[in-house]
């Protein structure tokens, strides 16, 4: 009550302002009028009873500027006033204004971005209902190891008819080949399908935007109620269907299969794992349809997530342990009795284990989040450069207005109302910096997102501002204003008026002001030297992996996918079918070379066996049970890679069923089974597999097989046309096409008509190699561009604030080198007398900032390659670069102190 | 007489503008010559700490002011209490004399009568 009365009372004062203002003076002379009357009728003379009555008083303005700051009121009208005359100051030196606004633009900018991609891979929760009370069912060696499980479709049976132990259960599988949708005879267009289980929206809580979500009935074997069905998303609803509500009925051909289409999410739904957006939801029950004899579902395989909804008041362990006690009976059901034993054993030894998931874990997340708080810390630092320019020429600036401040000291201004007047003006230039900053974040997260996402993978994120990232600008804009702001504030509050105003306005500083602006100078560059060295670090691990000897030649070679899941060929003459569609791409004008694998270099899969070698020795399991990389290639493979066949032959046509099982190995295979002997002649026996002995009839020289970062591993080559083929297994495999000269991509029409000339029915997908190496290597190309743009960024500003600072003490010491040069200096003399005081602050920056450096490189030694956190280039090269960027930047300032006219320098006094 | 002189114990000008003003309605200077004469000189107070005092309590509701004419015939602005002024009052001349006693008490405590 007694607040609101004062909150009221304030707004009265301040609209009614001229008011209340004469009634403040009628009162006070009223009161003046009475005491000179009571005085004078004690006797005294009019005269003596105005001085005595002025005496007791004291300064009038005084008494009223007490009575004014009684309410809350007065305190927001003196910061209104202060805005307004920090607004009036920053605009009277716009060069100043412009390169500290723009400095901090850059500086916050580049935080909200990097940010902004943080928050939305990382901390965003699911946009569903409740999020924090969902969790994903995972098993514990999965998650000890940062994975998570995929089941299959009869344990997650398993889990739906007890998932009113829960708040109910959902289930999903996100589809790495996409889906090719027609609809109203339309042209085909590739989407991103996403297989969910009846209950997943309701379980989720995310309702229809328009028409209905998929349902439990929609989920039935062989087709729902209302036949198949399908939900897509609000992007694809815009886009395909420009919004109209009329799209609800529509029909959908998806992979020859008709849906209906009979509900829209809503905008925010993106899908389920971060990073990967969805255009159409299929319920499970579609997914044998789509998918037909290559259904995962059918095969058994693992291939859905399960997530769990928490009761209120059920605790992640309470839940664990209900589904503990149900770990055997799931098993028991789920798992097929054709399978051995040892199979059902080692389900029940690893306990389900659950997650929480209101941000589910993602391939993405789990690649980037280092990378990402790297560059965190990276940008946070280049503002603290930023951040100390700023202070730097606001001191400078400070002591430009050391008369000003001092005349406003002598007026009765507080010290503290001098500081937070110098606080506002940061504050000021703080926000203009920020508001820019969010323009630069809104480009820059979108810029960096596009670099991460690639052909191979995309890449879907929202950067749409939120309470989250608003607060992160806020909080930074509000840091970064104290961070700067605070020492010319400082500075100011310890101003003697008197001495200052007798030096009649020359800016004579006092020493301490150097001092301050000389640690801000060693600060910066030690800061500097750490992120230069950073950068250093990460460019030379990107360029040592993009110089990679590979092994293979990545340029002008087309891979074309060819899936004949949904051809109408029996899976047993599947791969007479590919040689006959490579034999038709062989002949098209401008193809050098053509084969056919099951796997490509850097796809991201591979084929990993356990190896036995006659007369070898026995290496150990390094992986899943396997020490050997193995792929199934057709003649031709290795000139169509460019991989030399060192000794014996490549496979040809008459490597077929029924001759003598060859094999092709590379040289670390004979380095590691047989200690560098000649392979030529022994034999290679795959442990569990269906082949006798294979026998070695040619050496390749190493390639690159699954990742860059991995050394060539021991690979085994099998001919195609010998490969004992579990049907699911070829349903697709990989046609690679060397062109002659031009580029690969130039083929794609002409070898796509060649395949369609063959079987129509083919799925076709198109992507150069060097797209797929060059993809494999985002993740370091992207932390390698932010570092050294940022490292660059930090680098300018130092060179920047080192110029600043050192081309602002020459000024002030003007009439001084005067002096020098007329009493007879050389000008390398005067050049010694402006380097001998930078020089020991650079020193010591650069000693501070390679200490610095040191100790924190070996948190990204997981990040590097080829080279070791302490990397003795780096560490050189470094230093060398700071020291020539500070040279120029003082030696500018210097060569113009050379250059000062003593008579000139003297009359100035 | 000077060396009696006393600032006013902060936060106590308040209560003692409201007592004055308890005995009748008075105008500005009035209440510091009253406070001071009923003090017997022992507090003086200025119009730099008055006028304060004033807005502080008008804004609060405690007091409430009126121009009206001395009895010189000039123009002043007479402070009256409110109801609640006087509520208030009553509850603070209440807390200090219990807060005074128990401060004369400690300061009057010796060992043989604890």
């Amino acid at each position: 009550m007694l607040v609101l009365r004062r909150i009221i009372s304030g707004f009265r004062r301040l609209f009614h302002k001229r008011q209340v203002e004469q009634e403040l003076d009628d009162e006070l002379r009223a009161y003046l009028e009475t005491a000179t009357e009571q005085k004078m009728s004690a006797g005294m003379s009019r005269d003596e009873a105005v001085r005595a009555v002025r005496v007791e008083i004291g300064s009038l303005e005084v008494v009223k500027d007490r009575a004014r700051d009684v309410g809350w009121e007065s305190v927001a009208e003196s910061l209104w006033q202060d805005l307004r005359f920090a607004i009036r100051m920053l605009r009277k030196s716009p060069s100043f204004t412009a390169v500290a606004v723009l400095t901090l633009a850059l500086g916050i900018g580049a935080n909200t971005a990097i940010f902004s991609v943080v928050n939305s891979l990382l901390l965003r929760a699911l946009p569903v209902v409740d999020p924090q009370r969902l969790v994903l069912i995972s098993s514990g060696t999965a998650d000890k190891r940062g994975n998570t499980t995929a089941w299959t479709s009869p344990i997650w049976e398993q889990f739906q008819q007890r998932s009113g132990m829960f708040d109910g259960a959902a289930a999903w599988s996100v589809d790495d080949e996409q889906l090719n949708l027609t609809q109203g005879g339309g042209e085909a267009e590739r989407v991103d399908g996403l297989f969910v289980s009846g209950d997943f929206f309701r379980t989720l809580g995310v309702p229809a935007l328009l028409g209905r979500m998929l349902v439990s009935a929609d989920d039935v074997r062989g087709v729902g109620a209302e036949g198949a069905v399908a939900v897509i998303s609000y992007r694809m609803w815009q886009q395909r269907f420009g919004g109209a509500a009329t799209a609800i009925g529509t029909p959908l051909v998806i992979e020859r299969v008709p849906f209906t289409l009979v509900g829209v999410t809503p905008p925010e739904f993106f899908g389920i794992e971060v990073g990967r957006s969805f255009d159409v939801a299929l319920p499970f029950s579609a997914e044998p349809l789509v998918h037909g004899k290559d259904s995962m579902a059918d095969a058994g395989g693992n291939w859905l997530w399960v997530m769990l909804r928490l009761k209120q008041n059920q605790s992640r362990e309470d839940a664990a342990a209900l589904l503990h006690g149900v770990q055997r009976q799931v098993g028991e059901v789920a798992i097929p009795k054709s399978l051995p034993p040892e199979v059902l054993q080692s389900f029940l030894n690893d306990p389900f284990t659950l997650v929480p998931s209101a941000v589910v874990p993602s391939s993405l997340r789990r690649q980037y989040t280092r990378p990402l708080l790297t560059i965190l810390v990276v940008v946070a630092l280049v503002l603290l450069v930023a951040c100390t320019n700023v202070a730097n020429l606001l001191l400078a600036r400070a002591s430009a207005r050391r008369h000003e401040l001092s005349v406003r000291l002598s007026l009765g201004a507080s010290r503290w109302r001098l500081a937070r007047q110098l606080l506002v003006e940061s504050l000021v230039l703080a926000s203009v910096g920020a508001l820019l900053g969010l323009a630069v974040a809104a480009w820059g997260s979108r810029a960096i997102v596009s670099q991460i996402s690639t052909s191979v993978s995309r890449i879907a994120l929202d950067l749409s501002l939120d309470w989250r990232v608003l607060a992160f600008t806020v909080a930074v804009t509000l840091l970064t204003a104290i961070l700067f702001g605070a020492a010319p504030a400082f500075r100011a509050t310890d101003i003697a008026p008197m001495g200052v105003l007798k030096e009649h306005g020359r800016n004579a500083s006092g020493a301490r002001g150097v001092v301050f602006a000389g640690g801000l100078l060693v600060a910066q560059i030690a800061v500097t030297v750490v992120l230069v060295v950073a950068a250093g670090l990460f460019v030379r691990t990107f360029t040592s992996l993009a110089t990679l000897h590979l092994g293979f030649d990545p340029d002008r070679v087309l891979l074309v996918n060819m899936n004949s899941g949904r051809a109408s060929v029996d899976p047993t003459q599947r791969v007479p079918l590919y040689e006959r569609a490579r034999d038709a791409v062989r002949v098209v004008p401008g193809v050098a070379d053509v084969a056919l694998s099951t796997v490509t270099p850097v796809s991201g899969g591979g084929m990993v066996r356990r190896i036995e070698v006659s007369g070898g020795v026995a290496v150990p399991s390094t992986f899943l049970n396997s020490n050997g990389f193995a792929n199934v290639i057709s003649p031709g493979w290795f000139s169509t890679f460019g991989t030399p066949v060192i000794a014996g032959r490549d496979f040809n046509d008459r490597d077929r069923t029924g001759s003598v099982p060859v094999t092709i190995v590379n040289e670390a295979l004979a380095r590691e089974f047989l200690n560098d002997a000649n392979p030529l002649g022994h034999t290679v026996t795959i442990v569990g597999g269906p082949l006798p002995q294979m026998e070695i009839v040619g050496v390749v020289a190493d390639a690159v097989y699954l990742s860059l970062r991995q050394p060539a591993p021991p690979t085994i080559y099998m001919p195609l046309a010998q490969f004992p083929r579990p049907p699911a297994m070829l349903a697709s495999v990989s046609l690679s096409v060397r062109s002659s000269s031009a580029s690969p991509v130039a083929l794609t029409k002409s070898v796509a008509a060649a395949i369609g000339g063959v079987n129509p029915d083919l799925a076709l997908t198109f992507r150069p190699l060097l797209d797929q190496v060059n993809a494999s290597l985002t993740q370091e190309r992207v932390v390698a561009m932010l570092s050294a743009f940022f490292g660059a960024l930090a680098l300018l500003l130092a060179g920047l604030g080192l110029y600043g600072v050192t081309s602002y003490s020459v000024s002030r010491r003007q009439a001084e080198i005067g002096i020098r040069m007329a009493l007879g200096a050389q000008r390398s003399q005067v050049m010694r007398l402006v380097f001998r005081q930078s020089i020991a602050l650079i020193g010591v920056g650069l000693v501070l900032g390679l200490t610095g450096a040191a100790a924190v490189t070996r948190y990204v030694q997981g990040m590097l390659f080829g080279l070791t956190p302490l990397d003795p280039a780096t560490f050189i090269a470094v230093p060398l670069l700071m020291i020539v960027v500070a040279t120029l930047a003082v030696y500018l300032p210097a060569r113009r102190a050379t250059k000062v006219d003593p008579m000139v320098a003297l009359r100035c006094e | 007489m000077d060396n009696k002189q006393s600032a006013v114990v902060q936060g106590t000008l308040d209560m003692l503008i409201l007592k004055t003003l308890a005995l009748e309605p008075m105008h500005g200077y009035g209440i510091g010559v009253r406070i001071e004469q009923i003090s017997k000189g022992v507090f003086q107070v200025n119009a730099g700490s008055l006028f304060p005092a004033f807005r502080r309590l008008e804004r609060d509701g405690l007091i409430k002011g009126e121009w009206r004419a001395t009895e010189n015939n000039r123009r002043a602005k007479y402070y009256a209490l409110t109801p609640r002024g006087r509520t208030t009052l009553k509850r603070e001349t209440r807390d200090w004399e219990a807060q005074t006693a128990a401060i004369a008490r400690i300061l009057g405590a010796s060992l043989g009568k604890l």
